[in-house]
């Protein structure tokens, strides 16, 4: 049963300390995919989407 | 040739589809079961609750029956002459049930503000007491007003916006009839005192079961119209749609996770005890007002004002990064609904930062919002409804600047549990939400209808004094009653005793709840005018109707 805690403790542990930078990582990451140049054409095009008619 | 009219006789021959058939079957089924958990409830609430299932369940089943006998043999098409052939007919009800909503809700809302300021309006029922009418009242406005608004624009704007018809031929009827009827039972509910006293999640278990259900066609029609969509980009709107669908599921599971008593009665017991109970009713509570009537609403403002104003989204990039920021911080801000109580100190002070830190992105989106008008300001000056729509993103940011202030701890010390607190819901709900929605109304219901234009701008721009001057009046006494009632509480005298007993701060209210029933007042006139317009505007004479009408007559 100690044992199990112990394993509990850590793995919960490793979680919640892990989480923290995979989010900062997952959010910089976002935030680089935006302000990329080269992606600056395909968003102008997006911006004028509810502009389209058919 | 010979193909051709082979196909033509395999087309004609008519079939129930798997859809229609199972869910004439399940209808039916539930029908039985429903009437049977009626004669067998164990409470009145409950055998009224199960009768009303059993009817609606036997209403459904003939229902679709009769579409099934009334309709071509083949469904509807995905495009007519290279065009999609949008699904708009949920859509239209939705918006109508919205209007509908909208009304009922600010009428109870003046009814119980009324009710604070003359008491005697409670009438001495238990029905019609403010304890009941109060639930009734947020769930009107939010779920029932709100949620119709989410479903009908996301459903149009889903589909424009992915050049696509949406997914299914029962299912989109499914999800605003279904949500349409849990909205009948919980209000119901509330007012028979069926409640699990959870605030904004007062349903009990049988009508939880029942959202869940909705919710998650909801969810599969949206994804699955996004999955077949025409456009390589999925517009920033749709990922706020997603993100308030996605996540609205997630908060709705965790804060009803319920035990009932019995199968057949209608009291249940939570899972959750004590302080955790507390976190999870708040973590779901904020996040309602994140993503339920921020996330949502937002996705009207990204798909709508562009559109309106007929400019492009201000700047995209702010777009994905207003996105996944407001994504990242909301969902830890709930804590601050619980400072001063008995949960742990640290998770508190997290609660206040993120909710500091939520002025960022907050601000973000309304810059964008704003900005989009860049280089068509002066339609602010004709357009009445473009003037709704982006008043609604300036309380947006003056909401989003008052919450994080207010979730400090040393001034939710001065206005938690006052009447500060509804003054600040209420700009963000009346002047964001509300005016962003009817915007939305005004602009959808012409395009749905085949309308050229509304029937009256003129009475938009009634609408629109009138339910400003109406904010103003609500929010402002609210401040100032709120801070007062603050004061007056914490105010001592010299010798160390309360200077005021609870009843005096009570008696000093009286004329802000007056000057705040004048306020709700004038948003309802407000809405029951926009309610005469689009009736007008929806029967206008066929010589205004554009050419959108003419190809849902082909359909």
């Amino acid at each position: 049963m100690k044992a199990i805690l112990i394993v509990h403790n850590i793995a919960s542990d490793l979680v919640t300390s892990v989480w923290t930078p995979i989010f900062v990582g997952l959010f910089i990451a976002i935030v680089i995919y935006a302000l990329w140049p080269r992606n600056q054409a395909v968003f102008d095009q997006a911006s004028r989407m509810p502009l389209r008619e058919d | 040739m010979q193909r051709e009219s082979h196909m033509q006789q395999t087309q004609s021959t008519k079939w129930m589809t798997h859809g229609e058939a199972g869910l004439m079957l399940f209808f039916a089924m539930a029908a039985f079961v429903c009437a049977f958990a009626a004669a067998k409830a164990l409470d009145a609430p409950f055998a009224f609750h199960a009768s009303l299932a059993a009817v609606a369940s036997g209403v459904a089943s003939f229902a679709i029956m009769n579409r099934y006998l009334d309709r071509p043999a083949s469904l509807p098409p995905e495009e007519i002459s290279g065009k999609p052939n949008y699904n708009l007919g949920p859509i239209k009800f939705a918006s109508f049930m919205a209007m509908f909503w909208g009304i009922a809700g600010f009428a109870v809302g003046l009814l119980i503000a009324s009710q604070l300021a003359w008491p005697l309006l409670n009438l001495d029922l238990p029905w019609t007491s403010f304890g009941r009418l109060r639930p009734l009242h947020t769930s009107a406005v939010i779920f029932a007003f709100g949620g119709n608004v989410l479903i009908a624009t996301s459903f149009y704007v889903v589909q424009r916006t992915c050049r696509t018809r949406l997914v299914g031929d029962l299912a989109p009827w499914f999800v605003v009839l279904g949500y349409n009827f849990f909205i009948v039972i919980a209000g119901t509910g509330y007012l028979l005192g069926v409640t699990q006293s959870k605030e904004y999640a007062e349903p009990e278990w049988y009508a939880d079961l029942w959202l869940t259900i909705v919710w998650v066609v909801y969810l599969v029609v949206f994804v699955m119209t996004l999955v077949k969509r025409k456009e390589p980009h999925i517009f920033v709107a749709n990922w706020f749609y997603l993100a308030f669908i996605v996540t609205i599921a997630v908060l709705h599971l965790g804060n009803n996770l319920a035990l009932p008593v019995s199968l057949l009665g209608s009291k249940s017991y939570i899972a959750w005890a004590g302080v955790q109970d507390a976190m999870f009713q708040w973590w779901y509570g904020h996040n309602a007002v994140g993503f339920f009537l921020t996330a949502g609403f937002l996705a009207i403002m990204y798909y709508f004002i562009p559109k309106r104003a007929e400019r492009p989204v201000y700047s995209y990039r702010l777009s994905i990064i207003h996105f996944w920021s407001l994504i990242f911080l909301y969902i830890w801000a709930g804590p601050h609904h619980l400072h001063y109580t008995a949960l742990p100190d640290w998770t508190q002070t997290l609660g206040m930062t993120f909710s500091v830190m939520l002025w960022m992105p907050s601000w973000g989106g309304m810059i964008n919002g704003l900005m989009t008008l860049s280089g068509a300001w002066d339609k602010l000056r004709t357009d009445p409804v473009l003037r709704m729509l982006v008043v609604s993103v300036a309380f947006y940011g003056m909401s989003t600047f008052e919450g994080p202030l207010m979730s400090i701890k040393v001034v939710n010390s001065l206005s938690h549990y006052t009447d500060w607190t509804i003054g600040h819901v209420h700009s963000g709900a009346l002047g964001w939400v509300g005016f962003v929605s009817f915007g939305a109304l005004y602009c959808l219901v012409p395009w749905l209808w085949g309308r050229k234009e509304l029937y009256s701008l003129k009475l938009v721009n009634w609408h629109f004094w009138i339910s400003t001057i109406g904010i103003v009046l609500y929010i402002s006494a609210m401040w100032v009653s709120g801070i007062l009632q603050g004061l007056m509480w914490r105010a001592y005298t010299s010798l160390g005793f309360l200077e005021y007993s609870f009843i005096e701060t009570v008696e000093a209210m009286h004329p802000f709840y007056v000057i705040r029933a004048a306020g709700g007042a004038l948003f309802l006139i407000g809405a029951l005018i926009m309610a005469y317009n689009l009736w007008m505007t929806v029967r206008a004479s066929e010589a205004d109707v554009g050419t959108e009408l003419a190809l849902q007559a082909a359909e």
